[in-house]
């Protein structure tokens, strides 16, 4: 069955747009921060001034393009809070953990994400602009999308003790417990408040590169699984069934190995 | 006794098979110990590049005090793994009292630990500086945060135990496997920081 | 039997204790009389001594040693994962000076 035609028959059609939506914005970010502004990796901590007015420059229209399109595609990133705030709905958790989990990450979409993208486009906007203001920008940028990690940190939490604590087998608890691995190298990344060297800096290869290694395999995990949540969701509130047997996803590997 | 409990206490039967704990937790183990290893790769590598740096910053930790540490949390391992065999003979009262053990012995250990960064910082080694002493803090902050969640998983083996209608072996064993974890990194981070030339 | 799994455990924290003491020897005779010096050795011997503590605590205290034969093996290769990657990474680093 083609896409569009399952989309029109399907009574789990509004999901599965979300999550299409949800692919397509973390699609979207990487080609913007990794590919368009070349903000990540992250500049270096220890530019001085003149060097910061020579790394906007370096990245002038790539910086106005990628993040106009953020501006106006960057509410996609609600699409993702939105599902996993619903897979915790969809868990015999109370609700205060689903709504806790909402409103962290959209609270921490704005330093966490939006201040960067001001920032720079802020920056690259008058390249003339006094160093010592650039320099500004640049710091600003940086700090405050790698370090308030804090707000997503609790947030991993939340969904990581709502998993563990789930009677309706939303997830399986590797990933609760995965939760809890994300959630520790947050923690990594705080002491780049106080080094602009070396490898805890917020280009350092431990709170950046080991950091983003981690969290992108967390990100294709979970997203992978909301993909299997919502196949298997009967959309009712009781224990998720498990695959129907022609569509059934191989087991774990771990859960097969482990068996024996 | 139940089958689970024979099985153990047997050593006629044939003991494969069984699985310490949840399948997930080990995924917890496995992935954790390779996120660990990748910080220690860092240091080591640059412990490499700046050898007699790192070695002069080193001299300052006072190895008898690591290696009292690295005993402390050796002996809370041994006590929380009696703890489950005393769980699996259906000895609850002598499990709770090795689960408080193994709690105490984790707060001796936190207790010197604080007590070694106080003295280092009085003594001018601070998070920054010098290299060596950024990975020191950071190592030894990292597992001391894991120590923290492992008293909390110690208070979920003594809710399980407190109430007859709990004492799940599945999750109490699940949690032990959490603790030894503790005990795992720290093996590691002791060798790395104080022995390590 | 009971008494033969605590008598087991007990012999496996006496074993993991005298290598940890061992550690204050090693330690002591690293050092050229008193000077600090850095030593290929003591690292190697100290990272292969902390895979072996490393691997009795999985083995006894974990209770791995009772485990199905897919988790032992699959410990076994996390010890050599680690220990792979810790000495590669230390005489990577040395090379590149």
């Amino acid at each position: 069955m083609s896409i569009g035609a399952s989309l029109r028959t399907d009574p789990k059609r509004e999901l599965w747009f979300v999550w299409y939506s949800t692919v397509a914005f973390y699609s979207l970010y990487s080609v913007v921060f990794f590919v368009l502004t070349r903000t990540q990796p992250p500049g270096r901590p220890w530019l001085t001034p003149e060097q910061t007015v020579g790394w906007f420059a370096d990245r002038h229209w790539g910086l106005l393009v990628g993040f106009a399109l953020i501006f106006v595609l960057g509410g996609f990133s609600a699409t993702s809070i939105a599902l996993i705030t619903y897979s915790i709905r969809r868990m015999s958790v109370s609700r205060a953990y689903a709504y806790s989990y909402l409103i962290l990450y959209a609270i921490a979409a704005i330093p966490g994400f939006l201040f960067i993208c001001v920032a720079m486009t802020v920056g690259a906007m008058r390249p003339e602009r006094d160093p010592t203001l650039m320099h500004w920008l640049y710091d600003f940028g940086f700090l405050s999308f790698s370090g308030t990690m804090g707000v997503f940190l609790v947030g991993s939490l939340v969904w990581m003790a709502a998993i563990l604590l789930d009677k309706n087998g939303v997830f399986p608890r590797w990933f609760g417990y995965l939760n809890l691995c994300n959630a520790l190298t947050e923690v990594v990344i705080a002491p780049s408040w106080i080094f602009q060297r070396g490898v805890l800096a917020w280009n350092g290869v431990i709170a950046w590169w080991i950091d983003v290694a981690v969290f992108g395999m967390y990100t294709v995990v979970f997203i992978y699984l909301l993909r299997s949540l919502i196949q298997r969701d009967d959309l009712g509130t009781g224990p998720v069934p498990a695959l129907p047997p022609a569509a059934a996803p191989r087991a774990h590997p771990l859960a097969k190995v482990l068996a024996g | 006794m139940t089958a689970i409990e024979d099985v153990h206490t047997d050593p006629g039967v044939d003991e494969d098979g069984h699985v310490p704990g949840e399948g997930d937790m080990w995924f917890f183990v496995v992935f954790e110990s390779l996120v660990f290893t990748s910080y220690f790769c860092v240091y080591l590598y640059y412990r490499a590049q700046h050898e007699h740096a790192f070695l002069k910053a080193q001299s300052a930790l006072n190895l008898p005090l690591g290696i009292v540490e690295t005993i402390l949390l050796l002996t809370s391992s041994w006590a929380i793994a009696r703890c489950v065999q005393e769980v699996r003979a259906a000895r609850y009262r002598s499990a709770q009292r090795l689960a408080m053990v193994t709690a105490g012995l984790g707060v001796a250990f936190l207790g010197c630990k604080l007590a070694e960064w106080v003295r280092l910082i009085g003594e001018g080694h601070t998070f920054t500086s010098s290299e060596f002493m950024q990975h020191f803090f950071f190592l030894t902050g990292m597992h001391a945060i894991h120590l923290l969640i492992g008293f909390v998983v110690l208070g979920v083996i003594l809710y399980q135990l407190a109430d007859p209608r709990r004492r799940s072996h599945q999750t109490i064993e699940t949690c032990s496997t959490y603790w030894h974890t503790v005990d795992l990194f720290w093996v590691l981070i002791f060798a790395l920081l104080y022995i390590v030339r | 039997m009971e008494t033969s799994a605590k008598k087991r455990l007990l012999v496996a924290w006496v074993v993991v204790v005298a290598i940890t003491v061992m550690y204050l020897w090693m330690d002591r005779s690293a050092d050229d009389r008193g000077v600090l010096v850095t030593s290929v050795a003591v690292t190697v011997a100290a990272i292969g001594l902390a895979l072996v503590k490393f691997r009795i605590i999985v083995r006894e205290f974990m209770d791995v040693c009772h485990a199905p034969p897919a988790l032992r093996r699959m410990t076994d290769l996390l010890v050599v994962v680690i220990v792979v990657a810790l000495l590669s990474a230390y005489f990577v680093g040395r090379a590149v000076t």
